[in-house]
Parts: structure tokens; C-alpha cells; sequence
């Protein structure tokens, strides 16, 4: 066998390791000396340092409930319940749902289309990530209360999928504003909530006259912040 | 002699013919890609991503959005820029930054779904060219002695940056 190929052939061995007991083909003895003189058929060299690191099977990477990646703000706990119209609003399980929402300075984690633009791997997905509702149709995150951008209220955006990954609703949450509310305690960070757009006259929201989009939001800013709406697809 | 700090980028292509831990992302980004896509098209009307992008250019957002399958692959690789060595077989780059590609894509069709992965080593020192090979070392302290690794020229690995040290 060609080095290329029993390599090739290792690598999948163990890259299928995690979800599949390993092989015969993977066991260490099976690995060949050097030394040998280059003979033929499967008396390779082995290789002359480990080889890899091979990362295993990780599909699930971006279901986490901890979406900070170490963006600071005030703590946020997120308890989205996802209720299905068709079923009298009835709990959903399984529903497949991803949020995203920006930082504390109102920043998206996200590149451009610029060709040769990159982002650092351990933070490019921050402050979004993706649960499965269990038998209550709930999801939990662990976030921060977002910031906010010009032209826009507060908000959280929400991709809601069924269990075969059919796309059901994308939709955004609202905050509760007014005194006492959670978005003025924040007072929109540093920024303050100078040129802040109320939902009133925000474009997604102001068509919104029963609040069916605004969460319940309760909590301060030293203990953090729970936030907790229901969210009902056809 | 005149140094320059380079950044160098090696541009992986993954497709249906990739083996190993490339194959599990292959296969993990393309279920990805059929949730995400529905974010610009719902139904039967696009199943290519470049009839996507040419009818709605948002959907360039893809490459990022389809990231999401790929975090945990790249993660697991600890910085260790894989695949290129230097002339003695070992690997010696590192990275800290990466993007996501799709080159092209079906969501019909796992077979059709090519991708790639660019990672953008972390800076090194590019003293001298011999023959094909990049004389480069890492940033070091001691200026008397350099430790060289040398670097062959190859398809999909370039300069990508370079400063002047």
C-alpha cells in the first residue's frame, strides 16, 4: 500500500475512533517498524512524528447553551419555549433553535463577503449557538443582554427548525422598555441611549400591537438578567 | 540582509474523494448548509449555492453561517496548522485565524459539496529563498543564531501578508 494511502486509511480509522470501537486495522502493533529497507505491500514506514492532531467527530459543536465565547455584559439567562399552533400552542419537542443576537458595544459575530477575510476560531461564532427543545418545548442560553445599533431596538434573532430540519419561523425578540425595564437599567452600555430606536418605531417591531414578539424580562443588573418568551410556529 | 514578516495561507479544499476527519466535516457542513440555506430559500426554487448567491448576494453569508459545522473540527486542531511540513516532514505552523468556504455546493447532494478551509498562519520570519524553499523561522529572541525551517512552494499555500521587520 502507498504511504499516502495508509495514512489516509489510519487517519479514518481514527477519526471514526469516537463512534465506532476501533478497528483491527488501528491496533498499535499493526504499525511497522522503520527500517525496513522501503520493502513492498504493507511494510510502510511508520511516520517520523505523531501525525495529526486529527480532531473526532464533533457535530455538535455549535449546540452549546453557553454562548458568551468571553464577551463581557450583563449576564443573561434566555428560556425560549417553542409552541406549535397546529397542536392548540402545545409544547414542541425537538424543535431544532438557533439564536443570534449582538455585543455589548452592538456587534455581530460574523464575517463579510470579503474573499480573504478571517476571523481567530475561538471566538468567531460568539454570542450564537443552537439547542434542541426538550419534552416542555423549552430551550435555555446562557448569553449576555445585548447591546444595541443604530437603527434598530434590542433584539434577539431566532431560527426556529423542526426535527428534520425544516425550516418553521425566523423571527426576533423584543424587550420590554419603559421605566424599571430591563433595557433601561442597561442604559444601552457605554453607548448610553442616546438615538436608541423604541420599538415603536423600529421596522420589525412597531407592527407588533399585541407583544406577541416582546419577552418577559425580569432580574437587575448585579444578580443578571432572565429572560423567558414563548414562541409559536404553524 | 532585508527580513520580512509573512503570513502564509493554505487554502484546504474538502471534498466527496477526502477521507479522515475531513470526510466527518464534510458530511457535517453540508447538513448544516440545508439548515442554513433556508435563511435565503425556502421550497424548490435554488438547490445550487451559486444560484443562491447569484440570485440574492446575502447568501455570501453562507460561508460564515455554514461555519457553525466546522467550529468544533477546527478547534480540535488546537492551532496546529495541519498538512504543510517543513523539509525535514514535520509540521511547524500555527494559526490562530481561519475561514470558511464553500466553493460550491447541492442541497440535494453531498457529492457535490466542495469546500475549503483557509487558515492564515501566525507570523514568521522570511529571511531567504533557496531554490523552491522559503528559508523562515519562527519570532526569536536570540538574534545570533536563527533556527531555519525550510518551506516548499506548493499549490494552494501563498504569501498571504508581509511586513517589513
Amino acid at each position: 500500500m502507498e504511504r499516502k494511502a495508509f495514512l489516509k486509511n489510519s487517519i479514518a480509522a481514527l477519526g471514526m475512533g469516537f463512534i465506532a470501537p476501533l478497528t483491527p486495522a488501528c491496533k498499535k502493533s499493526d504499525i511497522t517498524d522503520d527500517n525496513t529497507g522501503g520493502g513492498s505491500g504493507d511494510c510502510i514506514v511508520a511516520p517520523t512524528e505523531t501525525a495529526g492532531p486529527f480532531p473526532t467527530k464533533n457535530p455538535s459543536a455549535f449546540v452549546r447553551s453557553d454562548i458568551r465565547d468571553g464577551r463581557t455584559g450583563y449576564l443573561m439567562t434566555a428560556t425560549i419555549t417553542i409552541g406549535q399552533v397546529s397542536n392548540s400552542c402545545a409544547p414542541l419537542a425537538g424543535a431544532i433553535v438557533d439564536i443570534w443576537h449582538c455585543d455589548a458595544e452592538g456587534n455581530y459575530s460574523e464575517y463579510g463577503s470579503t474573499q480573504m477575510q478571517s476571523a481567530n476560531y475561538t471566538d468567531v461564532h460568539f454570542l450564537r449557538g443552537r439547542q434542541v427543545t426538550d419534552a416542555n418545548g423549552q430551550v435555555k442560553f446562557t448569553t449576555i443582554f445585548p447591546g444595541w445599533y443604530s437603527g434598530r431596538a434590542t433584539h434577539i434573532h431566532v431560527h426556529i427548525f423542526n426535527a428534520a430540519g425544516n425550516s418553521l419561523k425566523i423571527t426576533q425578540i423584543a424587550f420590554p422598555e419603559g421605566s424599571g425595564s430591563a433595557v433601561s437599567a442597561v442604559g444601552g452600555y457605554n453607548k448610553g441611549l442616546n438615538g436608541y430606536t423604541y420599538n415603536a418605531n423600529d421596522n420589525i417591531f412597531s407592527d407588533d400591537r399585541n407583544g406577541v414578539q416582546i419577552a418577559t424580562v425580569t432580574g437587575n443588573t448585579t444578580d443578571g438578567f432572565d429572560l423567558k418568551i414563548q414562541l409559536n410556529v404553524s | 540582509m532585508v527580513s520580512n514578516s509573512v503570513i502564509l495561507c493554505y487554502r484546504k479544499i474538502i471534498d466527496d474523494r477526502s477521507g479522515g476527519w475531513e470526510k466527518l466535516l464534510h458530511s457535517d457542513t453540508h447538513e448544516e448548509l440545508k439548515l442554513q440555506f433556508q435563511f435565503f430559500s425556502t421550497g424548490n426554487t435554488y438547490h445550487l449555492f451559486s444560484e443562491l448567491v447569484h440570485a440574492d448576494n446575502r447568501a455570501e453569508k453562507l460561508h460564515f453561517l455554514v461555519s457553525a459545522a466546522a467550529k468544533g473540527y477546527i478547534a480540535q486542531l488546537n492551532g496546529k496548522l495541519p498538512d504543510i511540513k517543513n523539509n525535514l516532514g514535520k509540521s511547524f505552523l500555527t494559526f490562530s485565524n481561519y475561514r470558511f468556504e464553500i466553493i460550491e455546493s447541492d442541497t440535494r447532494n453531498v457529492n457535490r459539496h466542495i469546500i475549503a478551509i483557509n487558515f492564515f498562519s501566525n507570523p514568521l520570519t522570511w529571511h531567504a529563498t533557496v531554490g523552491d524553499y522559503l528559508l523562515l523561522s519562527d519570532n526569536q529572541a536570540d538574534e545570533n543564531r536563527v533556527l531555519l525551517h525550510q518551506l516548499l512552494l506548493q499549490p494552494f499555500l501563498s504569501i498571504y501578508s508581509m511586513q517589513k521587520l
